[in-house]
């Protein structure tokens, strides 16, 4: 059982708030991924769960009890640290058993589950270097076996991945995942990669200036995102975001002109013409072909990824709009192509940002 | 061609340290290896006498007592300084800025002359005014004020504790600076991994601290194989001559008896004594250290 909550935690360093009233529940065996960009407070509130920073106010609670108090040491987390932080001066096997020593385990039990730990994470034949004679990637391992020898309830992972290649760290995220599953342990895993999010997730907490935006399974945040931040954050690439106003319509299905004289109609509750409102569209819910096209834009960039094909467009009072087109079309910068935006998958953001309260927004399938 | 003109460049940067290491270095050392070859006195003169000076000095009883003095002064006042400091850096590594003037407050004799700092403690051992017999004595641990210097025990213990008050900062300055370079990750992960403040201490922090420590140790050791100043002014070299150091008998026979250069072969030898303990003590670490 490793159930963790944060109740209304708060943290500020000096003067400086850093993190504001946050709620979080993470459940025995989740994957949670908190993600935000750089400078939001995620790895303050992990530090705060680990112990290694002190919450101004709040409670984090572990298995039903307050650990406010409790030192780094007693509270029986792991964490893999985004620099790995694997002691230099010690073998990869030292590295492994050090947890264990500190508490007095028998000599015997430590080679056991060292070995066990090495064999698992395919780094037997490393235990008797140093860390500077690693890889990064076999680095990154260690660290990860070195969170792994205690058997703690909940691993703590601070951005583990950020310092591997591109493709290294498609490996190691599906590691990650598959180790997930075998060790049945709870992880809080901070990132600030959607794609790692959305990939390694049950579910998600996004985070912007120390506050909790939304917090749902990665398949929600990406269908419902609450606000324009997670809408933009999550998805990539990005929501197109198309401003416009509302210009009439009834209950239930309202009239939107986009700046540019494009008109739009949406499942949502009309308001007085004229006020302003953001519609966001994502690029693979734009199509040039088929449909009824309404939108010319003029091509400014063209991505042939083989697969899918991006296109950058201009179209008249909507500067940049991205689109993502399933296989290879002989579209190049220059040309003029005619935007369809799926009704089917819009969202709608008033003044504030705020998701415009709809339900009719249909979910992928 | 280029490297050859750059390797040129390279030298005329050199030349203004070359030039005061030759004046002030080299020169001074080869006049006195030649001193050490004759018979100068401090009135003058000086006869090529070959190596009758090192002849002289290994039948010289006062030079090897005084040498085994010091070496036993160097024993016990190094582990006590390296002990002291670290447990000083120890304690006022974070930058909080009570810790900073604490480690202020500890690195301040350090800049005070050797001298000055030998008069202050030669008064505070006063056995009628001194106001460190007083207060052993007023927190019960003496009876009577001690008279210090009467016994070469006690006055060595005496220059020990003047010595340490007067350059622990030192070395806890090079540790302090060895300690705060090991990363806060490392010492986070280390909590993390459920170690004890002792155990991250012994397990981390001096592994990884181990090259300021032995700088330290030998920069501290050097100097307590050179001390001198604190005998001169505390004990004079008292009780018969049972607390001269080495620099302190170089110092009587060029200056007192006037034998420049049997003093002068004296410096010599205990240079390379000096540099034989060093070299042994680098070795020795380095060793322990790369294995
Ligand atoms: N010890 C500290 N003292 C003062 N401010 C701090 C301290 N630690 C973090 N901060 C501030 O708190 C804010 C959040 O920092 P944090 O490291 O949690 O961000 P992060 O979300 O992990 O960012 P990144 O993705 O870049 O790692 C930042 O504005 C940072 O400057
Ligand atoms: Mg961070």
């Amino acid at each position: 059982m490793s159930h963790l909550e944060l109740k209304n935690v708060s943290k500020s360093f000096g003067p400086v708030g850093v993190l504001h009233h946050v709620d979080i529940e993470v459940k025995d065996r989740e994957f949670v991924v908190f993600v935000g960009p750089s400078g939001c407070g995620k790895s303050t509130l992990l530090r705060i769960i680990a112990g290694l920073e002190k919450a101004t106010s709040g409670d984090v609670v572990l298995d039903g009890e307050v650990v406010n108090h409790l030192a780094a040491a007693d509270r029986g987390l792991a964490m893999v640290f985004q620099s790995y932080a694997l002691y230099p001066h010690m073998s990869v096997r030292q590295n492994l058993s050090f947890g264990l020593e500190n508490t007095k385990t028998p000599r015997d039990k430590i080679e056991a589950r060292v070995t066990e730990i090495a064999r698992m994470l395919r780094i037997e034949e490393l235990l008797e270097r140093k860390p500077r004679q690693l890889s990064g990637g076999q680095r990154q391992r260690v660290a990860i076996g070195r969170a792994m020898v205690r058997r703690p309830g909940v691993f703590l992972l601070d951005e583990p991945l950020s310092n591997l290649d591109a493709e290294l760290r498609v490996t190691m995220r599906a590691e990650l995942a598959a180790l997930h599953k075998r060790l049945d342990a709870t992880m809080i895993y901070v990132t600030h990669d959607q794609t790692e999010a959305m990939t390694l997730a049950d579910r998600i907490v996004v985070l912007r200036d120390g506050r909790v935006e939304q917090i749902g399974t990665p398949l929600e945040l990406y269908n419902r995102p609450a606000n324009r931040f997670v809408a933009g954050f999550i998805g990539a690439p990005h929501m197109n975001f198309l401003e416009g106003r509302f210009a009439g319509g009834e209950a239930g299905a309202a009239r939107i002109e986009l700046d540019g004289g494009h008109m739009l109609s949406l499942h949502i509750p009309a308001r007085p013409k004229g006020e302003p409102i953001t519609i966001g569209v994502r690029p693979h819910h734009i199509e040039t072909q088929g449909g009824q096209a309404r939108i010319p834009a003029t091509v400014t960039l063209v991505e042939a990824l083989g697969p899918e094909t991006i296109i950058h467009a201009e179209a008249e009072g909507q500067p940049r709009i991205v689109a993502a087109l399933a296989g290879q079309r002989g579209i190049t910068s220059g040309d003029t192509v005619s935007l369809a935006l799926d009704e089917r998958f819009l969202h709608a953001f008033d003044a504030d940002g705020r998701r415009v309260a709809e339900g009719e927004v249909a979910e992928e399938m | 061609m280029y490297a050859n003109s750059s390797r040129y460049v390279g030298l005329l940067f050199m030349t203004p340290a070359l030039l005061f290491v030759a004046v002030f270095v080299l020169y001074p050392l080869g006049q006195l290896v030649y001193t050490s070859t004759t018979d100068a006195s401090l009135l003058g003169g000086g006869e090529f006498v070959g190596l009758e000076n090192y002849a002289k000095a290994f039948s010289d009883k006062g030079f090897w007592r005084s040498l085994w003095f010091t070496v036993s002064y160097t024993l016990y006042i190094t582990p006590v300084l390296m002990g002291l400091g670290f447990l000083a850096a120890l304690l006022t590594t974070e930058n909080t800025r009570l810790k900073q003037f604490t480690r202020g407050a500890i690195f301040l004799p350090v800049v005070i002359g050797l001298a000055t700092s030998s008069f202050i403690w030669l008064w505070l051992f006063d056995q009628q005014v001194g106001l460190f017999n007083r207060l052993l004595v007023d927190i019960g641990i003496l009876d009577k004020p001690l008279v210090w210097f009467r016994k070469a025990e006690l006055g060595q213990l005496a220059v020990i504790i003047s010595v340490t008050w007067k350059i622990v900062g030192f070395g806890m300055i090079l540790m302090v600076a060895g300690i705060q370079s090991i990363g806060d990750d490392l010492i986070e992960a280390a909590m993390i991994d459920g170690a004890s403040y002792w155990q991250r201490v012994r397990r981390i922090i001096l592994p990884l601290a181990a090259r300021s420590i032995l700088l330290a140790t030998l920069i501290s050791a050097i100097g307590s194989m050179l001390a001198f100043d604190q005998f001169y002014i505390m004990t004079g070299g008292a009780p018969r001559g049972q607390t001269f150091t080495s620099v302190y008998w170089i110092y009587q026979n060029s200056f007192v008896y006037f034998k420049l250069g049997y003093g002068s072969a004296l410096s010599l030898i205990l240079m390379v004594i000096i540099m034989a303990g060093a070299a042994v003590q680098i070795a020795l670490t380095s060793r322990k250290g790369s294995s």
